[in-house]
């Protein structure tokens, strides 16, 4: 016939035992969706982007606090939040856009059923998108949370205002506010599934990182506190600022309401995925 | 075509056959699918044929586990599609080769997809040279023409080198070349054994790719049958005759059993006679005929025939008003 490498091409590169291991599986389900987000080069740009940003103007940030000679005006501010002012903003908010993505975009593009024709498993497809994004998140937050503490630091350190990593609740707060990252990503991930088109999901995102707690900072007292403490940003700034304000949580139950928020959405993005004709 | 192989496929009996039984898929109050049941076996190209909105493509989402059937299911050799452990290696699908993330290059998609079912580098150079793709590999696909993702849809859909292939309008948009380029390919891995299922609602290209057919309109099966058949048993033939005297033949005609339609033209459609016949009477009765034509209708026509009551989108006559009739 015409195609005679369709025979031959059949032996080796194909074989494999009949019934893989479920932890085979995994890692192939794990190998398609790190190499489907690493292979679209905006998702990197844009991750650089947002880190260079939120460097450069947590760095104007600490200067201005270095230089101010009191206590600085406003809030009850700490020179472990200050490492953390421009994060929100300009990191957490844009990759959480990405995290939205991960399912939009195959939505959009019908690509959806190509990923379901090959991982059948929707739960499946739901973990192992999860896991990669999760993992970049936790990746990408750690190692910029690390950057921003140490840059404030050398810098609130010329006002003789730095602390350094060897203090008490430091590590603690800084890991947490990689977490946040992975936490926000997470949130705009099932988001994604669950909504399906790219803007109404990157709106509602953006509402639960962001708005529900600021609506709540304009709630009459005690219910600002009362309600926000339930919210990301409330219980962000708790893990990381660790002020222990009446009637806000406590960074340990700050962390499980962290917690709580993308387990909850992707729990019901999961059992949406399973139920959905795609 | 040639007896399939028995080695190809899993297990016994069922190896490489898809079975739809009693499917019936409700989309809210619109009925897609209405109790339909067939089966594809390997060693044929098998077409899917029915007018638009016939439910094909449901069907098709359904065999592959995307769709969730209201009742009755879909089997790929005896299992349900969602029960497949690397289920490429088993079924290759193309759906919609539109289906492409822009930005990722041709590799890095089939690399992806190759991935996610245990399939090695090798084999996605394989397809990639097979599908004539290798020079265009580490492209984006936003810059593809239809023809190309065309192409890299059938290869994503060999990568597992699959005793099951399904193919979803796959000629839309393609030039002559690619069109002659899928027939022949379909022909190749049916003859290899395989099972190769593909949609089409062109009657005209089914009958030059399938070897057998199925045929449904409004979601019910209308007709499961070899091309060869279907063009046997619904092509009604005629015969052109024109003749100066076409009353007298026509009444000769008629009381010799042939049923004689006057057309506008003058000449005459008889049906249920044959040429020679018809000149021998002719003859006989010394009038002159000035054609004879025997006249095969389009099996184009003879489909549209099938498929008329179930249609379910129908333009108005060219030169009507206009209206669009359900």
């Amino acid at each position: 016939m015409t195609t005679p490498q369709l025979h031959s091409a059949r032996e080796t590169p194909v074989a494999g035992p009949a019934v893989p291991a479920l932890a085979a599986r995994a890692w192939d389900a794990l190998g398609f969706e790190w190499i489907k987000l690493r292979s679209v080069r905006s998702n990197s740009w844009t991750v650089l982007i947002a880190a260079l940003v939120t460097i450069g103007l947590t760095a104007i940030i600490a200067h201005s606090f270095a230089a101010a000679p009191g206590p600085p005006p406003g809030g009850p501010m700490t020179p472990l939040s200050e490492s953390f002012l421009g994060y929100a903003e300009y990191t957490v908010i844009p990759v959480s856009v990405l995290g939205v993505l991960v399912f939009t975009s195959e939505y959009s593009t019908g690509l959806i059923r190509t990923t379901v024709t090959a991982v059948p498993r929707r739960w499946a497809v739901l973990a192992a998108k999860a896991a990669v994004t999760g993992t970049a998140a936790l990746a990408i937050g750690e190692v910029l949370a690390f950057a921003l503490f140490f840059l404030t630091q050398a810098i609130l350190s010329g006002g003789h205002r730095g602390i350094s990593l060897s203090s008490p609740g430091a590590p603690a707060a800084v890991l947490a506010a990689g977490f946040v990252l992975c936490a926000c990503v997470l949130v705009g991930l099932g988001l994604g599934a669950i909504i399906r088109h790219t803007a109404g999901a990157i709106a509602a995102t953006i509402g639960v990182i962001y708005l529900v707690g600021v609506l709540c900072l304009v709630l009459p007292p005690p219910w600002n506190v009362r309600i926000g403490r339930f919210t990301l940003p409330f219980a962000a700034y708790q893990v990381v600022a660790r002020h222990s304000q009446p009637g806000l949580f406590s960074p340990g139950v700050s962390l499980l309401v962290l917690i709580a928020w993308p387990a909850v959405i992707l729990v019901t993005a999961g059992v949406l995925l399973a139920r959905r004709d795609l | 075509m040639s007896e399939p192989p028995a080695a190809r496929g899993s297990g016994p009996g069922s190896a490489g056959v898809i079975e739809v039984d009693r499917l019936v898929k409700h989309f809210g109050p619109v009925t897609a699918v209405d109790g339909l049941s067939f089966a594809v076996r390997p060693g044929h190209v098998t077409g899917f044929l029915g007018p638009n909105g016939a439910g094909k493509t449901t069907t098709m989402r359904v065999i592959l586990g995307l769709d969730i059937p209201t009742a009755g299911a879909a089997l790929v050799g005896g299992r349900r599609y969602s029960g497949i452990i690397r289920p490429l290696r088993e079924v290759g699908s193309l759906l919609d080769a539109g289906a492409l993330h822009g930005a990722r290059t041709a590799w890095s998609h089939l690399l992806s997809i190759a991935r996610s079912n245990g399939i090695g580098r090798r084999r996605v150079t394989q397809v990639l040279q097979l599908t004539g793709l290798d020079a265009v590999a580490g492209r984006r696909t936003r810059g593809f023409s239809l023809g190309m993702k065309q192409r890299l849809g059938i290869a994503v859909a060999l990568l597992g080198d699959p005793p099951v292939l399904m193919f979803d309008e796959p000629v839309n948009g393609l030039d002559p070349e690619g069109v002659h380029w899928i027939r022949e390919l379909f022909k190749a891995l049916a003859a290899e054994g395989r099972t190769v299922f593909v949609s089409s609602h062109l009657m005209s290209e089914m009958a030059l790719t399938a070897d057998h057919l199925i045929i449904i309109g409004r979601g019910r099966l209308l007709a499961d049958t070899s091309t060869a058949q279907f063009v046997e048993s619904s092509v009604r033939t005629d015969v052109l005759v024109r003749s100066p005297r076409a009353s007298d033949l026509a009444e000769l005609l008629t009381a010799h059993g042939a049923t004689v339609e006057v057309q506008d033209d003058g000449g005459l459609a008889v049906t249920g006679m044959g040429a020679p016949a018809i000149a021998d009477l002719a003859a006989g009765r010394a009038i002159a005929v000035h054609e004879l034509t025997p006249r095969h209708p389009s099996l184009e026509q003879a489909y549209l025939d099938l498929t008329a009551g179930s249609t379910d989108y129908r333009a108005g006559p060219p030169a009507g008003d206009g209206t669009r009739r359900r």
